[in-house]
């Protein structure tokens, strides 16, 4: 971008929001550099230089937006939407420069419906203002994020995010009833009040998971639950994980309704639960929760309970499953979680009962066979429980990897081949929740195979110009 | 001079769990005033990629001074100490604005940022002082008649000390921890030389410093110590604690106003207090009160820390964030204590169509038994 045209796009830019709100400083441009994604924060981390914003443009309006675009397609700059930056697939880095459009002045709830159980607000709101404001009528959002306190309700809706109870509420993309969105166009639109119903095609969904190529969500209406009288949680101990397993595809397949079914593989027990809970525990550690009435929490609690144990479970009591919800997020946060200067990737993914556990075993495999010079940690959890299946929240961990940034790329993307190799070859999804990014994009053509080509098709009759967040979800 | 906190930085750098807490972060919407935009800047400093200059050192020098976040951390890193020794070592590089080091200077030469006079020596003797500071002395002073009014309703005579002296939180704030410490290792002397075993404090910011911060301005305060810290108390406990006994009591106004409390500056860092204080004001409020948002455990501070001296535009936008915040609530009428609070507040309430009221001033008026 030369000098003349930065400042032709600035001083547009200006015209739309104000000059207060764009940003071209040397601290700005650093902060939104990066998301979670390991390999940006890695290129940090070593010292090397990231990709940069041009510029860091704070809207106030859907309108506002929707004039940026046009902007942007002017000049065909991209546009990266940036709501809490806590993606950790790298789909909020400005991988090749451009405006980096934060949505977090478009912060309002516009209502709440008690009848209807419903919240609209904008889509820059924080996760956690919008639980507190919820929590003052009684009410909850029950997408509980590990990222809520950092992240935007549309960076719930943008990679089709789960919750720590989605097991029985769902993830947002079932919570949401509808959306305004500005389009790469710059139209504004509305999708239909329901997302339920039979008036012609649902063009809604495609929505969900595009992560910002195919428009900026800037409104939703959710959603809401009252908030339960009662939260029951145990903890139970298995000494064989396909038992364990079996045990969760029960509670499932006979609707016993846990809002949680956290597994953790026996890896992820002696190190994860050791050090965030302190527990010491050979086996495979499971909590489980129960949520509603009182009577009828007790009652699936007690039946779910009958099914662990006849499996060969060990009742561990309420303790230790109420100090793991206490302490659910600790285990993404430091000191606890992934940090530098380790090589990490968390490859999470989905299917149901009957390749679960053959999946679980075949990615372990893979990674830990593969890299075993570079002693590879591999663990995992299964979380978020459908009534046909679980995913299967599984990480690689490298200790000690190659110091130099190009070398660490390249290994750091050599596992997730493995890792993601596994996963299709046993009828996994390549992602369940944390979306697909900028680290899973190059995944997408093998994922969707012949389909891929019509989802080209539609990004290009949206986004004819690909602005819109270029080098993410495939596109 | 940062390796004692660089851990802290790094965890921070890696963290976002305090944006929604983080008070400069929430009205700005701008990464860079978050804990982890801060940190981020500082540790990529060290690595090369970022320059101190006037804008990188503004921005360093525009976060409150991390309580907020600190409170609500999900692993308890000590983000403001971090965040004091990144300032400190910006200092003594020379780096600090104008703004900062004239802080220092008015700090040095008066005890205080506000008026050009030293503090008022302590008279007289007891076991219990009263801590004035320079807030109440010189932002809101008709809180220590009041307050001496209600002490006395109480059967407590004090002596007032510390007279027009800040409390050190500033000078720890803007990176001068050797200050910070002589003010507060000033006020203990003037204390032990009227003989007092306790020390009454007017604010949650005043209770901070000196419970919770003493001797963590500087190490070589608790070394050099003349005497034992006293025991340190809030008027505002100490109240609810007779009032609970019934050894005071309030007539209820007939003021009728829609109401609210304004959890004061610094609230977050005092565990419960903001039950204990919400029963003495509801002993003389005929209503219920019309909550704000951002209460309590959540409650985010007005424009009162030092960043109204270095950044005084975002301290505005702090102390307009609480009034739109109680505007929204309904109430008109905005009851607090803690003189720096009242005194943000006041600056810009009529803007709002709303109106001050000190707490303590409120509660002698209405004090029962007791001209």
């Amino acid at each position: 971008m030369t000098t003349l045209q930065h400042e032709m796009i600035r001083s547009e830019l200006e015209e739309v929001v104000g000059k207060e709100y764009i940003s071209t400083r040397e601290s700005d441009r650093l902060v939104y550099a990066t998301d979670w994604f390991w390999l940006p924060q890695m290129w940090l981390d070593r010292g090397a230089q990231p990709t940069l914003p041009d510029f860091i443009v704070h809207p106030g309006t859907a309108v506002e937006i929707a004039e940026i675009l046009k902007i942007a397609n002017t000049y065909r700059i991209p546009v990266v939407p940036w709501g809490g930056g806590s993606g950790s697939q790298g789909g909020a880095a400005p991988v090749f420069g451009g405006i980096m459009l934060d949505v977090k002045r478009l912060n309002r709830i516009l209502e709440i419906d008690e009848t209807s159980l419903t919240v609209t607000a904008e889509a820059g709101i924080n996760g956690s203002v919008l639980e507190w404001a919820l929590n003052e009528k009684g009410l909850t959002l029950p997408h509980y994020a590990a990222s809520a306190n950092c992240a935007t309700l549309g960076g719930y809706l943008a990679p089709r995010g789960s919750g720590t109870i989605s097991t029985k509420y769902g993830k947002a993309e079932d919570m949401v009833l509808n959306m305004q969105i500005v389009l790469p166009t710059g139209e504004i639109i509305r999708t239909p009040i329901v997302p339920d119903h039979a008036g012609g095609p649902d063009y809604f969904h495609l929505f969900l998971g595009s992560e910002g190529t195919f428009g900026v969500i800037t409104e939703a209406t959710m959603q809401v639950d009252y908030l339960p009288a009662a939260r029951l949680l145990r903890a139970v101990l298995f000494q064989n994980l396909g038992h364990a397993l079996g045990a969760g595809r029960q509670l499932m397949t006979r609707r016993l309704s846990p809002f949680v079914i956290r597994l953790y593989d026996p890896a992820s027990t002696a190190t994860q639960v050791k050090k965030v809970l302190g527990y010491e525990m050979d086996g495979a550690y499971m909590v489980m929760g129960f949520d509603g009435d009182p009577d009828i929490a007790a009652l699936q609690e007690q039946k779910s309970l009958e099914i662990c144990l006849a499996l060969g479970g060990q009742d561990l009591g309420r303790e230790p499953g109420e100090k793991w919800w206490d302490h659910r997020y600790h285990f993404y946060y430091p000191p606890n979680g992934l940090h530098f200067p380790w090589m990490y990737g968390t490859t999470e993914t989905v299917t149901t009962f009957d390749k679960l556990e053959k999946l679980y075993w075949a990615q372990k495999r893979a990674v830990e066979e593969t890299y075993a010079d570079w002693n590879v940690n591999y663990i995992g959890h299964f979380s978020h429980w459908f009534h046909w299946g679980a995913s299967l929240y599984s990480r690689f961990i490298i200790p000690e990897p190659p110091q130099e940034a190009e070398e660490a790329i390249r290994l750091h993307n050599r596992i997730w081949n493995t890792a993601i190799t596994a996963v299709l070859e046993n009828g996994g999804m390549i992602n369940e929740h944390h979306g697909v990014g900028l680290k899973l994009s190059r995944f997408m053509r093998r994922q969707y195979g012949p389909a891929w080509p019509m989802l080209e098709r539609i990004k290009k009759t949206l986004d004819p110009n690909g602005i819109m967040n270029p080098g993410k979800v495939g596109f | 001079m940062l390796d004692n906190v660089i851990s802290t930085l790094e965890n921070c750098r890696f963290c976002l769990m305090c944006r929604h807490v983080a008070p400069v972060g929430m009205v700005t919407n701008q990464e860079a005033y978050t804990p982890h935009g801060m940190a981020l800047l500082v540790t990529s400093q060290q690595r090369g990629l970022a320059t101190w200059n006037a804008e990188t050192v503004g921005i360093v020098f525009s976060e409150v001074d991390g309580g907020n976040s600190r409170t609500h951390c999900a692993t308890d890193q000590p983000f403001e100490e971090a965040l004091a020794a990144v300032r400190a070592e910006l200092v003594v590089q020379g780096l600090a604005g104008t703004a900062v080091t004239q802080l220092h200077t008015h700090l040095t030469q008066w005890h205080n940022p506000y008026q050009p006079q030293l503090p008022q020596s302590a008279t007289g003797a007891g076991q219990v002082a009263l801590f004035a500071g320079d807030e109440a002395a010189y932002l809101w002073p008709e809180t220590i008649p009041a307050v001496l009014k209600l002490l006395s309703a109480v059967g407590m005579e004090v002596v007032v000390g510390g007279y027009g002296r800040n409390n050190g939180l500033f000078a720890h704030s803007a990176g001068f921890p050797d200050l910070a410490a002589q003010l507060w290792q000033a006020t203990l002397d003037e204390l032990a030389s009227v003989g007092a075993k306790q020390l009454l404090l007017l604010s949650a910011g005043d209770f901070y410093a000196f419970n919770d911060r003493r001797g963590g301005f500087s190490r070589p305060v608790s070394a050099s110590a003349k005497v034992s810290p006293p025991d340190f108390i809030e008027v505002t406990d100490l109240l609810a604690e007779r009032l609970a006994a019934g050894e005071i009591a309030f007539r209820k106004t007939e003021d009728e106003t829609p109401w609210t409390y304004v959890d004061p500056t610094h609230a977050v860092r005092v565990p419960e207090r903001h039950e204990r204080v919400r029963g003495l004001v509801t002993a003389v409020m005929p209503t219920p009160p019309r909550e704000l948002f951002w209460r309590k455990e959540r409650a985010q501070p007005v424009g009162s820390t030092y960043i109204q001296f270095s950044s005084p535009a975002l301290a505005e936008r702090l102390t307009r964030a609480r009034l739109q915040d109680a505007q929204a609530s309904g109430a008109q009428l905005l009851i607090c204590e803690d003189p720096a609070t009242l005194h943000h507040l006041n600056r810009y309430a009529g803007e709002y169509g709303l109106r001050v009221q000190g707490l303590y001033e409120l509660l002698a008026q209405r004090v029962i038994g007791h001209q």
